[in-house]
């Protein structure tokens, strides 16, 4: 176990950048996790790798728009693109997942739509690795847009924003964080007022009471997948022009990353799965930071499991009531 | 479809109520096989399945014993043992894996050159089992303050942090790796029986033959006990199981330690048979097949778990990419065929359809040739008998790689469509996407065995959760506590 | 009993069907029990021979394992375009690194299947560990061009069935850290390894040696499969590091850490090993990577690009290319006389003599038949004249050593 670094500003704010950053992607993942599972009950393993999808289908634009080294149009309407693309197509897939993979099973054991939620996970992975193959596709956003960018030289996206007592803080860096954060109040104010956020509360505490008040219940689930789905997929395209590479076997890690930040979070609770998020990021961070690789990773879940023993339902989970 | 009769209205009988529902669980084949299982007595059944398992070394070969029989064998014991938590108690143990690696490690510590210790196996499995147990009965304690997914969420972290410590943190003790890093231990000693050592396959195969046929019996007889029947009334509402002062939480405790301790006796079979464990076996991979043999034989009944495990390390096994190609093409046509003769009423409809599809393929196939021959050049890969037909009926092009990828994702499409429709429009939909799947079996699927068969898996696990979301064999609700 | 009638049949047409296709599953002819091949049998070669390759095509290593199968795969395309009278056929088997149980199912099932004769792989050293008694039972000799623990050789137990076209642990790491030392002129150097095993074996060779001629080294680890948000790794480098040695395989990983680096403002350059080796996706300047001695523009290279590769040359697998060489060459040797066994084949490999303007990799191919210092019977006599490379400024490979 090696701790030779001294408090030191610079590399604690190194490593609150790197967090707050990463948290922020996890969040995104982890609010897909949470609004659905408010709605089912239902733990969507199928979601890491519809964010996945969200990834290469960015990935599909920018080769189609020119590739990463001479892209056709400037930079900034090429990465809107890439976020509509992917969060379009995300968002449509999770909506033709619910319809053929969970909506038959709306009434089964809890535990069947997470076993088809398990086989959607595996057919998915590995319906990318047939059609794109093994090998990582990037993004090589370190030099996307730059004007030489066989030499190397960094893009805009990697060229230092401001600085910060040495430490760099960059563009992409800061796009992914203003971008979750106007997404997650887009969809705070999404549910608090208007009628499909009504609508999506009232079928999450209550289905049956739902359907009775009229609301059409399979179109509310169907549009709480559908943003959940684009929220992943937005993600993705974040995750890309962050770190580069994209594969088929990433859903699947951060899908459990996100998980664990939704329940961490509150399961169930939008700013929960945030705030999970952010948590589950700064704890990799700095304790990959100060502790180094052999212990980090368990420091984070030893963390992980003290916030949740102090707080059985999450950091902002609700009490769940038991009806006898 | 709904999986229980509750609807009921005021003043309906229960009993009568739920006639529809008891009519359904009866037909088709699962019916079959809650028939048999209904009818034909637990002894019996378990002898069956010793005499066809006793059987498998008389006419396997021993690549296909061990990778059929033997680990088929692990696959039940450790299903069983997750039955117990899972399907006794209703407790979402994630990290259920992480007891099956300490009690392979554990062996492994106890019967290797790692420490010069060499313990026989009559002391070292029982030891490792107690001590597995009493991990178990550990993990079990944060379930008396966390519910339902948060305490998947812990158990889950606990099996991640087992993979990490016993890779990455490896702490020296004694002045050597406890757990030796990412190259484990190796040098595993085989079990013994009193000194007896088991070297061949098929003596291994029968210890663990037997080891399974003891642990289904004793789980039986536990599932018939007291304990069983509290676990049952805990599993179907733990509030009422409370309310009638059954101790609740100490009976989560015996669930997790009972489940755990069979965990680690598959552990010790496990790393004796392969000589060497790594934290990569008991990887989140593994979580989820045994997760997967529970749940599609059905929650709470040892004989689905036994089926379960048959049909996934069997079906997985068998679509492995080193088995020749033409045995799996067979058999998923022969599949393809089955399903369509179950689905398709009445038999001059399915004549109608097979006629249409051969039709079509002949048709495609010459219209393609016709434009450009490089759209028919490609080579079947390994047909065998059938090699002619194929290459004459399907599209196989040479080059024009975006074909296989196009007519793959036409063929989801395809698929989901057709489960949407209806009537004639399906009879006509199923014409040309049984055409597209076998261009897709021959472009893709042979050419990549390794990937085809996740997907097939994936896909497999979504149709049988649809078909039948409590499994072959299991009760139709059980909600997890 | 007509509606129970067709549930029952189908169930026993697939219970007749399971149990036909399990038992004629393994390849073998007999349906009946067969009998289990050994060394000593003798198999009838034909016009078709079978070579078994066993890599990790799917699962966390399929980004390298599908390159190794892809590799070996078209040695036996371009064989197969060159021979009239005879042909090869790939078996190829997923052993889903890191889960060791799936290589061990395919090592037994390689073994029993009575037409292979040889075979490639394992790629990882645990994975060499667990096929060794199936493999050593099926009297099969098998090549690995990844498997680098250099206890593989010389433990002595493989002697004879197990062979590597790559070297191992002990002669790569002397070969970096004296190149570190003495060329490069560093006192302050990192070593990160991934967290598994190819990776701890070089840190600890090369920590080791630097340390002892005075380095300053700071050991670092981190898990390259799972991570790729390195900037915490990076940010523990202090300033003032001269080099970085990273022994890892994935080669877009090394990139994404070189950037974080970057980012960073540090100035440490990377050192990779030969895992690293990859033009197409580790391309930042200033680098080195050591790899074997090979010409980067030979035919061989470029035809893999144009076909399998799909423009890329996914180097990684070169060293199994060269495996199936050896492999082929050996059971077409024994194959001669119209019949082979097991043992032949083995003992053609173990007399292998590829000059060096034959071979793939820039090597003479010729195995230690005895221990001598780190190297083991199955290791390539060809002392560690690896190739050190260094990336120009255009992401171009330099041999510079």
């Amino acid at each position: 176990m090696s701790f030779p670094l001294a408090f030191n500003a610079e590399l604690f704010i190194q490593l609150l950048v790197s967090g707050i950053t990463l948290g922020s992607l996890y969040g995104l993942i982890a609010l897909g996790y949470s609004m659905v599972y408010g709605i089912l009950k239902l733990l969507n393993f199928a979601h890491g790798d519809v964010y996945m999808i969200g990834a290469f289908v960015g990935y599909g634009t920018l080769q189609l728009l020119g590739g990463p080294l001479s892209p056709n149009i400037a930079i900034a309407p090429l990465i809107v693109l890439m976020f509509l693309a992917a969060m379009l197509a995300s968002g449509l897939l999770g909506v033709v997942i619910e319809r053929f993979a969970y909506r038959p099973l709306r009434d089964a054991p809890r535990i069947a739509p997470l076993i088809s939620a398990l086989g959607v996970s595996f057919f998915l992975q590995n319906s990318a690795l047939l059609l794109f193959g093994a090998q990582f596709r990037s993004y090589d956003s370190f030099v996307l847009g730059s004007k030489n960018p066989e030499f190397f030289e960094p893009g805009p996206l990697t060229d230092p924003l401001f600085v910060v007592k040495n430490v760099n803080i960059q563009l992409v860096q800061v796009i992914v964080v203003a971008t979750t954060a106007s997404l997650m109040v887009a969809l705070t104010l999404l549910v608090a007022k208007a009628r499909i956020g009504k609508a999506m509360r009232a079928t999450s505490y209550d289905r049956e009471a739902a359907a009775m008040m009229g609301i059409d219940t399979d179109r509310v689930i169907a549009t709480t997948f559908f943003i959940g789905s684009l929220l992943a997929g937005a993600a993705g395209v974040m995750f890309g022009l962050l770190f580069s590479q994209v594969f088929h076997f990433m859903g699947f890690l951060a899908g459990l990353k996100g998980f664990t930040a939704a329940v961490v979070g509150g399961i169930g609770s939008i700013p929960g799965a945030m705030l999970g998020g952010l948590l589950v990021g700064l704890a990799e961070s700095f304790a990959a930071g100060y502790l180094g690789g052999r212990w980090s990773d368990l420091t984070v879940f030893g963390i992980l499991i003290f916030v949740l023993l102090v707080r059985p339902t999450g950091l902002l989970g609700t009490r769940a009531i038991q009806k006898v | 479809m709904e999986a229980g009769g509750d609807r009921q209205g005021i003043g309906v009988d229960d009993w009568v109520a739920s006639h529809e529902h008891r009519l359904a669980e009866r037909a088709g084949f699962a019916g079959l096989a809650r028939k048999i299982d209904d009818r034909v007595p637990a002894w019996a059944r378990l002898t069956l399945f010793a005499a066809f398992a006793a059987s498998l070394p008389l006419w396997m070969g021993r690549g296909d014993l061990f990778a059929y029989g033997i680990f088929t064998l692990i696959y039940i014991l450790l299903g069983l043992g997750l039955n117990v938590v899972v399907g006794y108690a209703g407790l979402l143990d994630l990290g259920y894996v992480a007891l099956f690696g300490f009690g392979a490690y554990f062996y492994a510590l106890l019967s290797s050159e790692q420490y010069g210790i060499h313990w026989p196996s009559a002391i070292s499995i029982p030891v490792v089992v107690a001590s597995t147990a009493l991990l178990g009965l550990i993990l079990g304690i944060p379930s008396r303050r966390l519910l339902g997914d948060y305490l998947a969420i812990v158990t889950l972290f606990f099996g991640q942090a087992f993979v990490v410590f016993v890779n990455a943190a490896n702490p020296t003790v004694a002045g050597v790796g406890l757990t030796g890093g990412p190259n484990g231990i190796a040098d595993i000693d085989p079990n013994d029986i009193f000194g007896y050592e088991l070297i061949s396959r098929t003596q291994q195969y029968y210890f663990i033959l037997v080891v399974v046929l003891l642990v289904l019996t004793g789980l039986h007889f536990l599932s018939e006990s007291r304990t069983g029947r509290a676990w049952r009334a805990l599993r179907e509402d733990p509030l009422a199981a409370e309310a009638m002062s059954m101790p609740v939480n100490r009976l989560k405790l015996k669930a997790f330690a009972f489940g755990a301790g069979i965990a680690g006796l598959a552990g010790c079979i496990f790393a004796a048979v392969l000589t060497a464990v790594t934290s990569g076996n008991f990887g989140l991979p593994i979580l989820i097949t045994i997760y997967a043999v529970v749940i599609l034989g059905g929650i709470g009944s040892l004989t689905g778990v036994v089926i379960g495990a048959i049909v996934i390390n069997v079906s997985f096994q068998f679509l492995a990419p080193e088995n020749p190609q033409q045995n799996a093409r067979v058999l998923f046509y022969l599949v393809i065929v089955l399903l369509l003769a179950f689905g398709v009423r009445p038999w001059w409809r399915l004549g109608v359809v097979l006629g249409g599809v051969a039709a079509l393929g002949f048709a495609a196939h010459a219209v393609a040739g016709a434009i450009s021959s490089s759209w028919t050049a490609g080579p079947v890969v390994e047909g065998g008998r059938l090699a002619g037909v194929i290459s004459d009926w399907v599209i196989i092009p040479a080059g024009h790689e975006r074909f296989a990828n196009a007519a793959y994702i036409t063929l989801v499409v395809l698929i989901l469509t057709l489960t949407r429709v209806h009537g004639w429009w399906r009879t006509g939909l199923l014409v040309p996407t049984l055409y597209l799947t076998a261009v897709v079996w021959e472009t893709s699927f042979v050419e990549q065995p390794a990937v085809a068969r996740w997907i097939l898996f994936g896909a497999l696990l979504v149709f049988l959760m649809t078909v039948r979301p409590q499994g072959l064999l299991g009760t139709p609700r059980v909600e997890i506590v | 009993m007509r509606k129970a009638l067709i549930p029952i049949l189908s169930a026993l047409v697939a219970l007749t069907a399971l149990a036909v296709a399990t038992g004629t599953a393994g390849g073998s002819t007999a349906a009946a029990k067969s009998p289990t091949v050994t060394d000593q049998t003798l198999i009838t070669c034909g016009r078709t021979r079978s070579l078994g390759i066993a890599a990790p095509v799917t699962g966390a290593a399929a980004s390298i394992g599908s390159q190794q199968a892809r590799w070996a795969r078209f040695w036996v395309t371009r064989y197969n375009a060159s021979h009239r009278k005879t042909k090869f056929r790939a078996v190829v088997g997923d052993t889903q690194l890191p889960d060791t149980a799936q290589a061990i199912q395919v090592a037994e099932r390689l073994a029993s299947n009575s037409k292979v004769l040889g075979m490639i792989g394992p790629a990882g050293s645990q994975e060499v560990q667990v096929s060794t008694a199936p493999l050593r039972r099926g009297g099969i000799a098998f090549v690995s061009g990844s498997a680098t623990r250099t206890s593989l050789t010389t433990d002595g137990t493989r002697r004879g069935y197990f062979f590597r076209v790559v070297p191992n642990d002990d002669q790569q790491g002397p070969r970096v850290a004296n190149y570190i030392r003495r060329t490069l002129n560093h006192t302050r150097v990192a070593v990160v390894d991934a967290q598994n095993s190819y990776s701890t074996g070089l840190s600890d060779t090369v920590q080791g040696i630097l340390r002892n001629a005075g380095v300053t080294v700071q050991r670092e680890s981190v898990n390259e499969a799972d991570t790729t948000d390195f900037s915490s790794l990076a940010a523990r480098i202090p300033a003032n590091t001269q080099s970085v040695y990273i022994p890892w395989q994935l080669a877009p990983k090394a990139q994404l850490f070189g950037q974080a680096l970057r980012s960073q403002g540090k100035r440490a350059i990377l050192f990779g090993s030969d895992g690293l080796f990859d033009p197409d996706s580790f391309k930042i300047p200033g680098s080195y990577v050591s790899f074997f001695p090979i010409n980067l523009t030979s035919p061989v290279i470029r035809a893999y690009q144009r076909g399998p590769g799909g423009g890329k040359s996914e180097l990684f697998g070169l060293p199994s290319f060269q495996a199936a060489d050896v492999v082929g060459r050996a059971i077409d040797k024994a194959c001669a006389n119209g019949t082979a066994t097991r043992a032949e084949v083995r003992r053609f490999v173990n007399q292998t003599n590829i000059p060096k303007a034959q071979s793939f990799i820039g090597f003479r191919i010729k195995f230690v038949q005895r221990r001598r210092g780190v190297l083991g019977p199955g290791d390539m006599t060809t002392p560690s004249n690896f190739g050190i490379y260094r990336i120009s400024n255009r992401g171009v490979y330099v041999r510079v050593s």
